[in-house]
């Protein structure tokens, strides 16, 4: 039933989106625009759609169309946010920023919130996530990870004066806030399925609803969640490190293997020059200073052996 | 007086890029208008017309995008068109479609409801005066329906204008997203930026809406 | 399409219908209340509220919900206004129908002419009497399709709820796509649930319309 609807709102859809995509080329949305086109023109081509997987530019295909698509979080600070120019900033910036140098290419940023981030490479919306993506086995069905380039686990922040150091016996009129899509959501409902949650779709609605104090705790990232408590008064992390020790990684569409091996080797060539070192201290040291830098960088896709 | 945050907002170009999500938002509307208000004339004088099948055709399709909330149309195209055709579209052409089929489907109801507000009798005295039917609509019946139409429609453009705030859940960055943004990016030098810049935001939008608001009441004064 | 997930999920939509339907119906009370209110205040023209009214009205029918409901969620804190998602939903909501109701209101009771009421009250009827007997029940009616208009608008607005972290449907469905990447299954329930809400609405509103339709009078 719904393939009928869609197919006649799509049909009446086809006829404007041609005039659409012309009247839309403005300015810095004609790079996206084009690619959306032949990115349609592709598909197109295989009558068959219901796989909806050959979505993604190839090597090739990005660097002969001038610019990569490179999704990021805009309210992640200091990994990936918009400074008060308009610019976008953070660690997982400063990465892509180089990606598009070394590939002779423009970067083209695009806002991504967490629960999107599989769905914007599945649609080939993006060319590579770069947005703090943890790398998980459930994931990995769903995309393709290159090396990692950085060290996470969960944590879980609290004001000073209510300091949660554990989520055994639990209050139940208490909640957590999670972000809808991250992996502490996915590991508190496996593993604590009887804590209320209160769920936001980004980063910038948690963070605003935690300082007003909608819930007790924030569970997220544990580099995030300590990156807040440094850069806010009246926070303490009391649980710094919560489930596995994992990665984060950039991560394209299933199947671009030509983009995926250029990640790996750009991130081991970068290796040498001790790159991440050199990322975490223009943008990560404001926030921790050094003490969390060996810690947090990977060097090189090599993460320490267990 | 507490700071309220609304300094945060001159620094930089914080304003610029607040009016730049502003217009990101007025353009996306404004093309679907252009675009709906002739698609909207054809449909609602289609639904209008004796043969069954348009007819029915019409009615469906204006019912199955009423229904539905806007937001969720705009899921369905932004994230399953991809899906189910392997369309890849961006979020601001994802949002021109979804507000062209609303808009198209909202003009069509007004100019149907326009053309059958006008009584038959006027129909009839005009082809007892001798009028052709060329000339009835020319004289009589599009004037009339003209400035019946037009408040409405001056109308449908500030709800669509309203509507269009709804593409930050897709991912468009507009006015609400570089609102997000600006507060994010300086929680620690204004912690209370979220009261000012969306009480900014807010404003920005009623005073863009209401100068429209008031032009299609005028309107629709001086023509009742 | 995957079925298992469907079955297994289902029971999380429910919930969330059955939250959307509750504030959406608590929210559309509260602006019934407010928009009669506001009605009256501008059928009998109450100075001052009456100018009080007017300014209301025309900032929420020109800013949008999602807008308000940010501005109520995420700023009022910062003055110490503290509210949960659902209070803020119910205020948004009633906030915004509370216009939209008293201009289906006002059109109703200023569309009765007033020879009607002259002739009511040389009839003999008390000013009581005329209001009961004459004026409300041909207001009511003409007001009715803009009312359940109304009142369908509101249910679809709920769906900007999820913006401040309410689980209604929408967010349910985002959710989903988030955890599960199942994006045709989440799509597919959250249009399904919505159908189930609003398609008896909206078939209801249309059958009440043609009923009233023949209490018109005039043309």
């Amino acid at each position: 039933m719904k393939n009928w609807k869609k197919l006649l709102s799509l049909g009446l859809a086809v006829a404007l989106s041609v005039g659409v995509l012309t009247g839309c080329g403005s300015k810095e949305e004609t790079a996206a625009d084009a690619s959306a086109t032949e990115a349609t023109d592709a598909a197109d081509s295989t009558a068959d759609a219901a796989k909806g997987n050959e979505v993604y530019r190839t090597l090739d295909e990005i660097k002969e169309s001038g610019t990569i698509n490179i999704g990021v979080f805009s309210d992640k600070n200091p990994f990936g946010y918009v400074d008060e120019n308009g610019e976008y900033q953070g660690y997982d910036v400063y990465f892509a920023n180089r990606i598009g140098e070394d590939l002779g290419v423009k970067v083209n940023f695009v806002s991504t919130e967490a629960a999107n981030r599989i769905e914007y490479l599945q649609t080939g919306k993006v060319d590579i996530i770069l947005a703090n993506f943890t790398v998980t086995d459930e994931r990995k069905e769903e995309v393709d990870f290159a090396l990692p380039y950085m060290n996470v686990a969960l944590g879980v922040v609290s004001r000073n004066d209510n300091v949660i150091e554990s989520l055994d016996n639990w209050n139940p009129d208490d909640s957590i806030i999670v972000i809808s899509g991250t992996t502490a959501e996915t590991y508190l409902i496996a593993n604590y399925p009887d804590i209320p949650l209160q769920k936001f779709d980004s980063y910038a609605t948690a963070k605003e609803a935690f300082e007003n104090g909608t819930s007790v705790a924030w569970a997220n990232d544990n580099t995030e969640v300590i990156a807040f408590s440094l850069q806010n008064d009246g926070y303490t992390v009391g649980i710094p490190s919560l489930g596995s020790a994992d990665t984060i990684a950039p991560a394209v569409t299933q199947g671009n293997t030509t983009l995926l091996d250029w990640i790996n080797d750009e991130i081991k060539s970068l290796g040498e020059e001790n790159f991440f070192h050199a990322d975490y201290e223009a943008t990560l040291t404001d926030t921790y200073g050094s003490e969390y830098e060996d810690s947090l960088v990977v060097e090189g896709g090599v993460t320490d052996a267990e | 007086m507490p700071d309220l945050g609304i300094d945060v907002l001159f620094k930089g170009t914080n304003m610029l890029r607040l009016l730049g999500g502003l217009w990101v938002a007025a353009r996306i509307s404004l093309i679907s208008i252009v675009i709906s208000m002739p698609l909207g004339i054809l449909v609602g004088a289609l639904m209008t017309m004796k043969n069954k099948i348009v007819r029915a055709i019409c009615r469906i399709y204006l019912e199955i995008i009423r229904i539905m909330p806007q937001l969720v149309l705009l899921f369905i195209v932004y994230f399953g068109t991809t899906r189910a055709m392997g369309w890849n579209l961006s979020g601001e052409v994802a949002s021109v479609i979804v507000f062209t089929l609303w808009g198209t489907a909202e003009m069509a109801d007004l100019v149907r409801g326009a053309l059958i507000s006008i009584p038959k009798h006027q129909y009839e005295s005009a082809e007892a005066l001798g009028l052709t039917k060329v000339q009835t609509y020319i004289y009589i019946i599009i004037p009339q329906t003209v400035r019946r139409l037009i408040p409405l429609s001056i109308n449908l453009i500030t709800r669509m204008i309203k509507t269009t705030s709804l593409v930050l859940m897709i991912g468009v960055v507009e006015m609400l997203k570089v609102a997000q943004q600006i507060i994010e990016a300086n929680r620690m030098t204004s912690p209370n930026a979220a009261f000012g810049v969306f009480l900014v935001v807010f404003l920005l939008y009623f005073l863009v809406c209401w100068p429209i608001s008031m032009l299609a009441k005028y309107l629709e004064k001086k023509w009742r | 399409m995957n079925w298992e997930f469907i079955g297994k999920y289902l029971p999380l939509y429910e919930r969330a219908a059955v939250l959307t339907v509750k504030i959406g119906l608590i929210g559309i009370a509260f602006a019934i209340l407010v928009g009669l209110l506001c009605a009256a205040i501008q059928y009998y023209k109450v100075p001052v509220a009456r100018q009080i009214v007017a300014v209301y009205v025309e900032i929420s029918r020109n800013t949008p919900l999602l807008v308000q409901l940010f501005f109520i969620y995420y700023g009022f804190p910062k003055i110490g206004i503290r509210l949960t998602p659902e209070v803020c939903g119910v205020i948004g909501l009633a906030f915004l129908g509370g216009s939209y109701m008293a201009e289906a209101f006002r059109s109703g009771l200023e569309s009765i002419e007033p020879i009607q009421k002259e002739s009511a009250i040389s009839l003999g009827m008390n000013h009581r009497q005329t209001f009961q007997y004459v004026i409300l029940p041909q207001a009511i009616s003409v007001s009715v399709p803009a009312f359940v208009a109304n009142v369908i608008f509101l249910l679809k607005e709920t769906s900007v709820f999820s913006a401040i972290s309410l689980m209604d449907l929408m967010f349910t469905a985002k959710d989903l796509i988030g955890l599960y990447y199942k994006t045709t299954e989440s799509l597919f329930l959250l249009v399904v649930f919505y159908l189930i809400i609003l398609l008896p609405v909206s078939i209801l509103g249309t059958l009440l319309e043609r009923r009233v339709r023949y209490a018109g009078f005039g043309d």
